[in-house]
């Protein structure tokens, strides 16, 4: 059975202390609703929900100020990636035949939480010991700058792009006309990596609605894998996340009958800049080390043949960690129905969103999710 | 005052003689720093280990945020232990990371109760 995305929206991406996750989660769900031609909420018949950090029950009232009450609601975490593991699940819950029409939500309101990075959580053996997920990040480019497998530079060349593309898009946190010594000169956060190579907090929603049946200019989901990691840490030869993400991404080819070269645009998971190059390489776009590289030659820069976050990516964009995988998968739908505005990668038909969290030590990711799109083809 | 005596608290503990206290597979003898009650790779019963606090420095920072808790900047590194898994550890006194590679030894814990090494 298929699945299809019927419809998308977000609010916007931000610190916006002063605007309730609810009233976030509201103007989402709306915008989703009114994007699937959806005028009744009821006639959605389940909820599934990401969110991290936020109160208990906190799924529930968003839903509430969005007007959707009564259904079933299952409310997922999984660190950065438990928007996308909320879409994941609501595919599955299409495609069984379970239900109909079903809405995701991710929701986040970090500046409530955090004055600065997002605390290393204490019951974690490493997080205890003060590795904060820029320093888990940093660990990983100093990994690969000592191999040889990326330069300062190319780490760079990922923030100038995703800064640059940003500024085609209204919602993004952050866009700027950055050069590669401006970044590298920006603060240092957690050597190598500079304050502009690092994501902010961010509070946002998005939503998604997803159905059995297509809609005009649907966009079909054509697989989507979901995944956490093995042990990593005995003298694992790949970089943390790298193995969870190539064997999420393997899986979700290998079901849509499709490869890394019939990819036209991604939303990938760029936290940080080594993140981007890392996963462009664990997703099949270059061999291990080729990233860097990628990136320099405009391969997945605006007009390249493989285009990586057009929307600013969690970069630029922002990432409030629940609502970022949703986030992407509007970008992706965006794009695929050719309603991207400046920002629009032309003849886009196969897109592809991954999301990849982390925090707990000791295994390669707590979870990853990686979506195969396809639109209906616009000139 | 070492917060290790917590017995909430998942970070390693040096034994007494020394060596980093651990657990090694009774099947696959994988080794493990993580307090965990099965074996994470292939689920088999596990044993007691130490690991000898000798190692190399798999890759390195210097974390120059706050962090609660700790005053920045402050240094961490991955150590591949010569016979066991690979840790985190805090080096001391340093502003720029210990080179990727490097040869280290475990110098005891940090007054918080972090494992500390120092190049060797």
């Amino acid at each position: 059975m298929s699945a299809f995305v019927r419809g998308v929206g977000t609010s916007h991406f931000g610190k916006q202390r002063d605007t309730p996750p609810t009233r976030l989660a509201a103007i989402a769900i709306r915008e989703a609703l009114e994007d699937a031609g959806i005028t009744d909420p009821s006639r959605i018949e389940a909820a599934f929900v990401g969110t991290v950090f936020g109160a208990a029950g906190g799924g529930i009232r968003a839903l509430h100020a969005g007007g959707i009450t009564r259904v079933p609601t299952l409310t997922l975490e999984s660190a950065c990636a438990s928007g996308t593991s909320a879409f994941a699940e609501a595919v599955h819950a299409v495609r069984s035949g379970r239900y109909e029409v079903v809405l995701c939500l991710g929701v986040e309101h970090m500046t409530s939480q955090f004055g600065g990075a997002i605390h290393p959580e204490q019951t974690d053996p490493e997080g205890r010991s003060g590795l904060a997920l820029p320093a888990l990040y940093a660990m990983t480019a100093s990994r690969y700058l000592a191999e040889g497998a990326v330069t300062h530079e190319q780490l760079a060349q990922v923030s100038v792009k995703n800064h640059a593309n940003a500024l085609a898009n209204p919602r993004a946190q952050y866009a700027g006309s950055h050069s590669i010594a401006e970044v590298l000169s920006s603060p240092m956060i957690a050597d190598p990596l500079t304050l502009l190579q690092c994501c902010p907090i961010s509070d946002g929603a998005a939503a998604a609605v997803i159905a059995a049946a297509p809609s005009e200019g649907g966009v079909e989901v054509m697989s989507v894998a979901e995944g956490t990691g093995r042990p990593w840490g005995n003298g694992s030869p790949h970089v943390w996340g790298f193995d969870l993400v190539a064997e999420t991404a393997r899986s979700a080819y290998e079901q849509a009958g499709l490869s890394a070269a019939d990819v036209d645009v991604l939303e990938v998971h760029d936290a940080f800049t080594i993140g981007e190059i890392v996963t462009t390489e664990a997703l099949g776009f270059a061999s291990v080390g080729g990233g860097g590289e990628l990136v320099e030659r405009g391969v997945t820069a605006k007009g390249g043949a493989h285009v990586v976050n057009p929307s600013g990516g969690l970069l630029s964009r922002g990432h409030p960690l629940g609502a970022t995988g949703l986030a992407q998968l509007a970008e992706i739908v965006w794009q695929l129905r050719g309603q991207a505005g400046d920002r629009q990668v032309p003849g886009a038909t196969v897109g592809l969103v991954e999301t990849m969290g982390g925090g707990a030590s000791g295994v390669d990711g707590n979870a990853c999710v990686v979506a195969l799109l396809q639109g209906k083809g616009q000139r | 005052m070492s917060t290790n005596l917590d017995p909430l608290d998942p970070r390693p503990r040096i034994e007494p003689d020394g060596r980093i206290a651990g657990q090694r597979c009774t099947a696959c003898r994988r080794a493990s720093i993580h307090p965990v009650q099965r074996c994470p790779a292939c689920g088999a019963d596990l044993e007691r280990a130490g690991f000898e606090p000798t190692g190399a420095v798999w890759a390195s920072t210097v974390v120059r945020i706050p962090v609660p808790g700790r005053e920045p900047p402050f240094g961490l590194c991955y150590v591949d232990l010569d016979d066991g898994p690979r840790v985190l550890a805090h080096v001391r006194g340093i502003d720029e990371p210990v080179p990727v590679g490097r040869r280290v030894q475990v110098r005891g814990m940090t007054d918080q109760g972090d494992l500390e090494v120092e190049p060797t």
